[in-house]
């Protein structure tokens, strides 16, 4: 993080309301090989993140698959130790508090809705797991809460009976959000909670998020790689790319004016439900490179062989405030002229 | 343009355990040549069962309608009739083989009469298993013929591609078997015969090489040969095993001549290439233990009787494994990967040469679907259906794969029939579209005119309900509400009304598909074509 310390101070320094606070959060995932499994090198899934989330604020991250998302969102639910950095949660850091604590507090809902509950439980026991385990209630009690759930998702009481393969992605992904509701937390990370789902659910699954978003003043995460979803729910945008954080800002501001190169990209290869649209742009080449030797400097310079990319080794890449609330990853090839 | 494929009025249905489900009911549509065309839908809108239909993959029953691809039929219904007759006789001849067995059984108490039953069931069994196969003529014609179209004519882009591609085998391989299956490899550069002996020389060809090259390989080898000798002149050999024991220090020698041998080839591959390839020089590195583990081995194994001729054999194969992995025998010959290498460019692979020796793991979603499309291009198809191709990509790659397969169809003149669930591709991409609901076609309309008068309920919901960068943030989105109905509990008029909870006479009286404007057809249900009537969430 070398020269400009000043903007590195200021973009850790937490706004009174920060329910979050993520300081230089790194990390790497040991790559072993050879007869005794020897550590060769590192995964560098998340190298060097800043960022704070107030209380109530629904955050969106986006990004390629195999940018660090995944794993950035795990880590700040203390589900993987972390490397190093810190992550603390209303100003305690989240390896301090107790995991039971934790996870009264904060919650997730996956991807793959089928994929995250037990087949052959219930959607009583289901949903109603997490307060067995806490103790919170039990019999008749358990019951009446999980119906209380069910409905507050869109769900019937009756369903309570069945079981997962009755269901179809969308309600699945529902009984996954009351599980995550189950034990009142303030904050869920939901790792991309609409991509299985077709697009008309997946409609139905975002009125439903933001309704009780805004309804329990909960604050979310929310993961995803479909930018027009991701704006259509978030108030701030942090996009990444390779493990680090290239721009963040409010969730208008970041579609209207990107600033970083890879937003633009990203922003432009979103299809656009407008046949009268120019059909023939350029699409991004390439692939993510592999994070376990990124190149130094900008790596999305690098991905673009952009002719400033050499320029972007010997400058200092931490996020810089261009305009209020709104940072980017100042580098001579993908922001010119900053 | 004329019409490439015209789907007419079909209706399939699956048998299942709770009696006949409907899986589509009146299904019409064409795609025209160098066309694409969107179908779009949620799942279970019966989209999928339709291309499968098209290219004789479904396994359902076919109860009407057709599918004429450049002219021919490629639904092939057997008649009632002749599927009862072959029912009946398969139930006979099971009968007749029984009858055989019994009467060869009852040879053993009354010979002669126990012969002639035999024989006698035996030749009916012949003649009514002759009876089948002469019933089933059309129908295995009519596979062949769907087996030459296949992968030939029509080829399919399915949605996940690492399930539609072979893990075990490397992607030339793949994507050369197509073009083997439809007769379109060109003539191989070296012949079977000739590959095979060139691998077995291969060891003396590797050692000569190696020591012409490098001056140290060739002291090595003269020492080791030279102190053989000259111990086995001076008697010593037999008493000590020294053959056995004198061949130790070579096979870490010839581990070394293996790996140079391939770090040089190494060096070849583009240093600048990003993915995480596995390069020959870590295949180099990691025999390196064995040529250690080795010679332990054999000196444990020089203790024992007969131990000279074990490790002699035991050398003999681990000397042999490195030459056959590096021979050219299982590998494809250079003019055919020459042809999969082009293959592979055309779909813009980066480093198509390394790429090609790759297995399906090694590679991305976005580079796997490209192979995929490589694949189903190598015959140059007149019609490519992609089902679902970028469903599971990221957007990026996403744009990467609609651009790749518009150049296609721009340069080649291929027909595309694209199954999406996203507008937003839709839009992007085609020509025409045709939406489908439940098993039916509710609306077709080139693109244009469907995006700016889209006439029925559900081409509207699909519509707005699609979040997009304009809309307002965190307002509510006109999503459909509920979901598509169960398959088995579909009702005969208009099913988006019965999904919308509407009740009435719609929902018995089956809508007509009119046109409406050139072009333009709708599925017309009164209710569902008033726009007033929209309830959205």
């Amino acid at each position: 993080m070398g020269g400009n310390i000043g903007a590195t101070e200021e973009i850790r320094t937490p706004p009174s309301d920060a329910l979050i606070q993520v300081q230089d959060l790194k990390k790497y995932f040991p790559v072993k090989s050879g007869m005794f499994s020897n550590v060769k090198s590192h995964v560098k899934a998340v190298d060097g993140v800043d960022f704070s989330i107030r209380k109530g604020e629904v955050f969106g991250i986006v990004g390629e698959s195999g940018c660090g998302k995944t794993t950035l969102g795990r880590v700040i639910l203390g589900l993987i130790p972390i490397t190093s950095g810190s992550v603390s949660y209303g100003g305690i850091d989240i390896r301090e508090i107790n995991n039971r604590e934790l996870r009264r507090k904060m919650q997730i809902v996956f991807q793959d809705p089928g994929g995250s509950m037990n087949p052959r439980m219930s959607v009583r026991s289901i949903v109603g797991e997490p307060l067995i385990v806490n103790g919170l209630s039990d019999g008749a009690e358990l019951t009446k809460k999980v119906g209380e759930l069910l409905t507050s998702v869109g769900l019937k009481e009756g369903h309570m009976k069945r079981f997962p393969h009755e269901f179809s992605g969308g309600q699945k992904q529902r009984i996954a959000l009351a599980r995550a509701l189950s034990l009142g937390p303030e904050f869920i990370l939901l790792d991309e909670p609409t991509s299985a789902l077709d697009v008309s659910v997946q409609a139905q699954v975002l009125n439903l998020l933001v309704d009780i978003q805004k309804m329990r003043d909960l604050t979310f995460v929310f993961i995803a790689h479909d930018l027009a979803v991701v704006r259509h729910i978030s108030d701030r945008v942090a996009v990444m790319y390779l493990g680090k954080i290239v721009e963040m800002a409010d969730a208008d501001e970041i579609y209207q004016n990107p600033a970083h190169a890879y937003t633009k990209a990203l922003i432009s290869a979103i299809p656009s439900p407008d046949p009268n649209v120019d059909r023939n742009k350029d699409p991004l080449e390439g692939d993510v490179p592999s994070p376990i030797d990124p190149p130094p400097g900008c790596s999305f310079g690098h991905r673009l062989s952009h002719p400033n990319w050499e320029q972007s080794t010997k400058v200092d890449l931490s996020l810089k405030e261009i305009s209020p609330g709104h940072w980017v990853q100042p580098c001579p090839c993908c922001t010119e002229g900053l | 343009m004329s019409n490439l494929l015209e789907i007419e009025g079909l209706r399939v249905h699956f048998d299942t355990l709770d009696g006949p489900v409907e899986a589509l009911n009146s299904v019409s549509f064409s795609v025209k040549e160098g066309e694409i065309m969107g179908v779009v839908g949620e799942s279970g809108c019966g989209k999928s069962v339709t291309s499968l239909v098209t290219i004789g993959l479904a396994s359902c029953e076919i109860d009407s309608g057709s599918v004429v691809f450049e002219g021919k039929q490629l639904v092939h219904q057997t008649p009632k009739s002749v599927q009862r007759k072959i029912e009946v006789s398969k139930r006979i001849s099971s009968a007749l083989l029984l009858a055989t067995v019994l009467g060869l059984i009852w040879t053993l108490f009354e010979p002669i009469l126990g012969i002639q039953a035999a024989v006698a069931s035996l030749t009916l069994f012949v003649l009514t298993i002759v009876f089948i196969l002469v019933q089933e003529i059309p129908r295995l014609s009519h596979e062949s013929f769907l087996r030459s179209i296949r992968g030939n004519r029509i080829s399919m882009i399915f949605q996940e591609p690492m399930t539609a591609l072979n893990p075990l085998y490397t992607v030339e391989k793949q994507i050369c078997e197509v073009m083997k299956e439809h007769g379109k490899v060109t003539e191989p550069e070296k012949k079977r015969a000739k590959r095979f002996i060139e691998a077995l020389i291969y060891p003396v060809n590797l050692l000569y090489t190696s020591a012409r090259e490098r001056p140290i390989v060739l002291a090595l080898l003269t020492l080791v040969t030279g102190t053989i000798v000259a111990l086995h002149l001076r008697g010593l050999a037999s008493q000590y095993d020294l053959y056995a024991f004198l061949l130790l220090p070579s096979i870490p020698f010839a581990t070394y001549v293996f790996s140079s041998y391939n770090l040089d080839k190494a060096d070849i591959t583009n240093p600048a290439n990003q993915s995480s390839l596995i390069l020959p020089k870590d295949v180099a590195y990691s025999t390196l233990p064995i040529a250690f583990a080795v010679p332990l081995i054999v000196f444990l194994l020089l203790w024992l009787p007969f131990s000279a001729l074990i490790s002699a054999a035991l050398i003999c194969a681990i000397l042999a494994i490195p030459p056959i992995q590096a021979s050219n025998y299982f590998q494809l010959d250079p003019a055919h990967r020459r042809q999969v290498i082009e293959i592979l460019d055309e779909v813009r692979i980066p480093n198509p040469e390394t790429v090609a020796k790759m297995y399906p793991h090694e590679l991305s979603g976005g580079m796997r679907q490209r192979v995929m499309i490589a694949m189903m291009m190598a015959c140059e198809p007149k019609l490519l259906i992609a089902d679902e191709p970028t469903t599971a990509l990221d957007v990026t790659i996403q744009a990467q794969i609609l651009q790749l397969m518009r150049d296609l169809r721009d340069r080649e003149g291929t027909s595309i029939m694209l199954i999406t669930h996203d507008l937003g591709v839709i839009a992007e991409m085609c020509d025409s579209v045709t939406v489908m609901y439940a098993g039916r076609v509710v609306e077709r309309a080139p693109i244009l005119e469907l995006f700016s008068n889209p006439r029925h309920a559900y081409t509207r919901g699909l519509i707005s309900c699609t979040p997009s960068l304009s809309s307002s943030r965190k307002s509510t989105l006109p999503a459909i509400p509920g979901q598509v109905a169960n398959p088995s509990d579909f009702v005969s008029g208009c099913r988006f009304c019965q999904r919308m909870g509407r009740t009435g006479e719609t929902l018995s009286a089956p809508p007509d598909l009119n046109e409406i404007s050139p072009g333009h057809w709708v599925d017309m249900c009164p209710i569902c074509t008033d726009k007033g009537q929209d309830s959205w969430e």
